[in-house]
């Protein structure tokens, strides 16, 4: 019961779901080939671990020979990223079938990913889907992976998303979005792909986390010491965030978080769906236990600008809403405690509509460091998860390069030679307008 | 905790609105009555004096600004390990997991171990003290890390704890004010990572205390003050016996501001991997690609740098440069592309003492990769040249740089003006020094003088 689906879409989905069933195998004691580790002597947490097949259950599907099959589905439209997991460490742990990938890609082109090149996939990848829905006793939603920028990211997504919501319209799905980090592109055409992903995708999507490569590599360089970090880096650190947000579907805890109550609770108007992810404590390896973290210290942590995994400053904004989860030794009490704490301060604001704003998950697992990486094993760990006006300040960057651009057409008939009109360009750009004058209006005052 | 004036109190840790310190007196200090305790603050700064007072000397401190007299109630003793222990879990929830408890008496304070292999000690906010003398009741013979963060302890008190734990893998005393005095020889052997950093009385000769730990695999010298380091055992280009595990090296926030360190790091056989940020031989951000380079050709075994991978194609590229950059003194100190003729000075082996294996391995650098290339500028592509008039023997030389690019044609409207001689008059031919009495005709107008191959110090001959 209660399972989830994760689809990877795109280098940047691949990527990051390469990661983090890396990290889900290790959390659960998965070995690469997905058979699970005996309980031995020195494998004590895992003996500790109440080993229930509910736990593994939501994420990982059993076969009648005791492996562990993901249940993820991993998409893009040109060979060369798919096969790097093909040939990779996990290459047993999927099944080929749940590994698909496309002939020529999207070129960094919305309207590729979307009309010409993404419809002949499209199929395909909804048959699959269903397989493995069908598999599920009881399904719960979709967690999608993608990033904002590229061609098969943004058109292939907001396709998918809008046959998703035909066929599934009951289920949730979240999404992991990459957002353009601001001053550091990787594509030039990057605002058209997320201005037009966004409209197509808002109304098919219940919650979407950002993050933005910026702000991570600013956290691996300042606190993790790495010079230069790589993709890998950045990716490991997404997705200790992305195992909090799910922990409560995997492990007992005392106070469990389900995917629906992220959205009853984060989500005050539909198109507000937009929260702020931050992580702490993030710590060196080197610098371990040199501080005690402690919960009050984690939570005020998680409310400074260098621990968020998106470039925005709340204190321009106001807070809607706010979810914390904690995982390790935490107990309630000190909760309580940090939370009062943190609501007397001045920089925090909370809106007027929305008077008490957290909500606190705990879970007994503390977070599960990957070997040979950069951050520090800690004894807990909090994901906060924060609905911010403040956010607005992204979208508003964004639609001030996509009018640059598209004041001199520049770059237009690349869309328009696959299909597209410029009609759609202006309707997706009003779309993001209102979207910013709706945070506008829900950050006012009475 | 009241138990202020009891001989109990001496060599406690105290914390005083967030500063730490160790109690070294209690008693009266007349003239003011009741009790004071004198402190010696972990920072030399933050007291008041060196533990003397209108002249009677109550206590030793290290520095003349270390001490001060603390009234006992202003004072937080912390709690002890027990008691800290019983308020996080036993008070309201009570445990949510199980736990495999073993409870071992230490001298006379009753001490509970919770966890299972590995556990760690709740520190800081403890004062550890030693009773001295006292019979060990037990070890603890399944712990693995052992964390004691600023709590004070000197070496030999490590050494001492190490002794209950003979199967401890990660020690961690940072901001210790520790000073090695002696080399540990039954304990500590199974250690792989040790943390000193932060104690910055540590200098490079007391490593050389700990370099026989023979699982040493991790060592981390975070901000010690180190600018050096040194192994005498081995000579140039060859490997220490000591450290002999050793394979990630952290030396951040140091004092390392010579490239000799990297040399001498060359000389640990397992290095594997090295932290060297925020030194001021690094710090310069201009040229952090090439210092990263430089440390890179340096430590021929280093598969990682600044937690960032070497990639090999990274490590030939650094490597390839740094024969480069040190090809011309490399030269002057002796260097030849025949191995028998070569003959290195002393001075260049210490500095560079890779470079003879970089020879072999690419092959010794050509004089053409060693020209300096120069800057271009406008004024390196112009050619100097002499003019003379062959037919005129009255007019005096010239010398006039000139662009290569420039035409005949262009020339020869430019010496019209000068000559005040119409332009379809002229004949111009050049001769080189290196060729001397050859003539070469400059016909084209509309080729350019490099056309015709004009060099530097060539003479342009003009008739009319």
């Amino acid at each position: 019961m209660r399972e989830c689906l994760s689809i990877h879409i795109g280098q940047a989905g691949i990527q990051i779901g390469d990661a983090c069933w890396e990290l889900y195998c290790l959390e659960h004691g998965i070995q690469p080939n997905g058979v699970v580790l005996d309980s031995q002597p020195d494998q004590l947490e895992n003996a500790k671990m109440e080993h229930t097949n509910a736990s593994f259950d939501t994420f990982f599907c059993e076969t009648r020979a005791g492996k562990h099959v993901p249940r993820a589905l991993f998409v893009d439209l040109e060979p060369t990223v798919i096969d790097g997991i093909r040939t990779g460490q996990h290459r047993s742990l999927f099944h080929p079938e749940q590994l698909l990938s496309g002939k020529e890609d999207a070129a960094n082109n919305y309207a590729r990913g979307r009309y010409s090149v993404g419809s002949k996939v499209i199929d395909l990848v909804l048959e699959r889907t269903r397989k493995l829905a069908e598999q599920c006793g009881g399904l719960q939603g979709f967690l999608i992976f993608r990033s904002f920028g590229g061609g098969t990211g943004s058109g292939f997504t907001s396709l998918l998303m809008e046959r998703l919501t035909g066929e599934y319209s009951r289920k949730t799905k979240l999404e992991f979005s990459v957002y353009p980090a601001p001053r550091i592109s990787t594509a030039v055409v990057e605002p058209y792909n997320c201005v037009l992903t966004t409209h197509s995708t808002t109304e098919h999507t219940d919650c979407t986390f950002i993050v933005d490569n910026e702000a991570i590599y600013d956290i691996c360089q300042r606190k993790l010491g790495v010079e230069r970090p790589s993709y890998a880096s950045i990716n490991r650190l997404m997705v200790q965030a992305v195992s909090s947000i799910t922990a409560s579907l995997r492990f007992e805890g005392p106070l469990n978080v389900d995917l629906i109550e992220f959205q009853t609770n984060l989500v005050p108007y539909p198109r507000i769906h937009f929260p702020m992810t931050a992580f702490a404590p993030i710590v060196s390896a080197d610098k371990a236990y040199r501080e005690q973290f402690s919960v009050s210290d984690i939570t005020t942590a998680c409310f400074e600008s260098s621990n968020q995994l998106v470039k925005c400053d709340p204190r321009l904004g106001k807070y809607m809403a706010c979810c914390l989860l904690y995982r390790g030794d935490v107990v309630p009490k000190e909760v309580n405690a940090a939370i009062a704490a943190m609501k007397s301060r001045h920089s925090v604001q909370f809106v007027d509509w929305c008077p008490t704003g957290f909500k606190v998950g705990i879970n007994n697992r503390p977070p599960t460091v990957m070997p040979g990486g950069d951050l520090a094993k800690v004894h807990r760990a909090v994901c906060m998860l924060s609905n911010t006006t403040a956010i607005v300040e992204a979208w508003a960057r964004l639609d001030h390069k996509f009018d640059l651009m598209y004041a001199k057409r520049a770059f237009l008939h690349w869309y328009l030679r696959e299909g597209m009109e410029e009609a759609e360009f202006l309707e997706a750009r009003e779309d993001l307008a209102a979207l910013e004058r709706d945070y506008e209006e829900v950050g006012q005052s009475f | 905790m009241s138990d202020t004036l009891t001989p109990d109190v001496i060599g406690r840790r105290v914390e005083v609105n967030g500063e730490h310190a160790t109690v070294r007196f209690a008693g009266v200090v007349p003239p003011v009555a009741g009790p004071w305790l004198g402190v010696e603050w972990d920072n030399p700064e933050r007291g008041k004096h060196d533990g003397s007072h209108e002249g009677t000397v109550y206590f030793k401190c290290r520095h003349p600004t270390g001490g001060s007299f603390i009234r006992p109630n202003k004072v937080n003793f912390g709690t002890d390990f027990l008691t800290a222990i019983k308020n996080r879990y036993v008070l309201e929830d009570g445990p949510e997991e199980d736990r495999k408890e073993q409870i071992v008496t230490l001298g006379n304070k009753p001490v509970e171990t919770v966890g299972f292999d590995s556990l760690m000690k709740q520190q800081s906010e403890n004062k550890l003290k030693f009773p001295s003398g006292s019979a060990l009741t037990g070890t603890f013979s399944a712990l693995k890390v052992l964390v004691l963060n600023q709590t004070g302890i000197t070496w030999a008190e490590v050494l001492w704890c190490a002794a209950w734990c003979p199967g401890l893998e990660e020690l961690y005393l940072e901001s210790n004010n520790i000073v090695i005095s002696e080399r540990p020889t039954d304990v500590l052997q199974t250690v792989k990572l040790l943390d000193l950093s932060s104690n910055q009385l540590i200098d490079e000769n007391q490593l050389y205390l700990i370099a026989h730990l023979p699982r040493l695999e991790q060592l981390i010298l975070s901000d010690v003050g180190i600018s050096s380091i040194h192994f005498p055992d081995a000579g140039i280009g060859c490997k220490t016996s000591m450290f002999p595990s050793l394979q990630y090296l952290v030396v951040n926030d140091n004092q390392i501001s010579q490239w000799s360190f990297f040399n001498e790091l060359d000389k640990l056989p397992s290095l594997r991997a090295l932290s060297c940020l925020r030194n001021p031989l690094t710090k310069e951000d201009k040229e952090a690609n090439m210092t990263r380079q430089l440390i890179i050709a340096s430590i021929g075994q280093l598969k990682t740098l600044n937690k960032c991978e070497i990639l090999p194609k990274e490590r030939r590229t650094a490597e390839l440069d740094y024969r480069k950059a040190f090809g011309n003194e490399w030269k002057q100190a002796g260097g030849h592309q025949d191995p028998d003729k070569n003959r290195l000075s002393e001075e260049f082996l210490r500095a560079h003492p890779r470079y003879q294996f970089l020879c072999l391995k690419y092959g010794a650098p050509e004089d053409w990769e060693l020209k300096t290339q120069q800057p271009f500028m406008l004024k390196n592509q112009l050619l100097t040249l002499k003019i003379k008039y062959p037919d005129q023997l009255d007019q005096k030389v010239l010398e006039k740089q000139l662009p290569g690019s420039m035409t005949i044609q262009k020339v020869k409207g430019w010496l019209s003006r000068l000559l005040k001689v119409p332009v379809s008059d002229l004949l111009l031919s050049y001769e080189s020094p290196k060729e001397p009495g050859i003539e070469i005709k400059l016909e084209n107008d509309l080729q350019s003088l490099r056309f015709y191959s004009v060099e530097n110090e060539d003479c342009l001959l003009v008739r009319w």
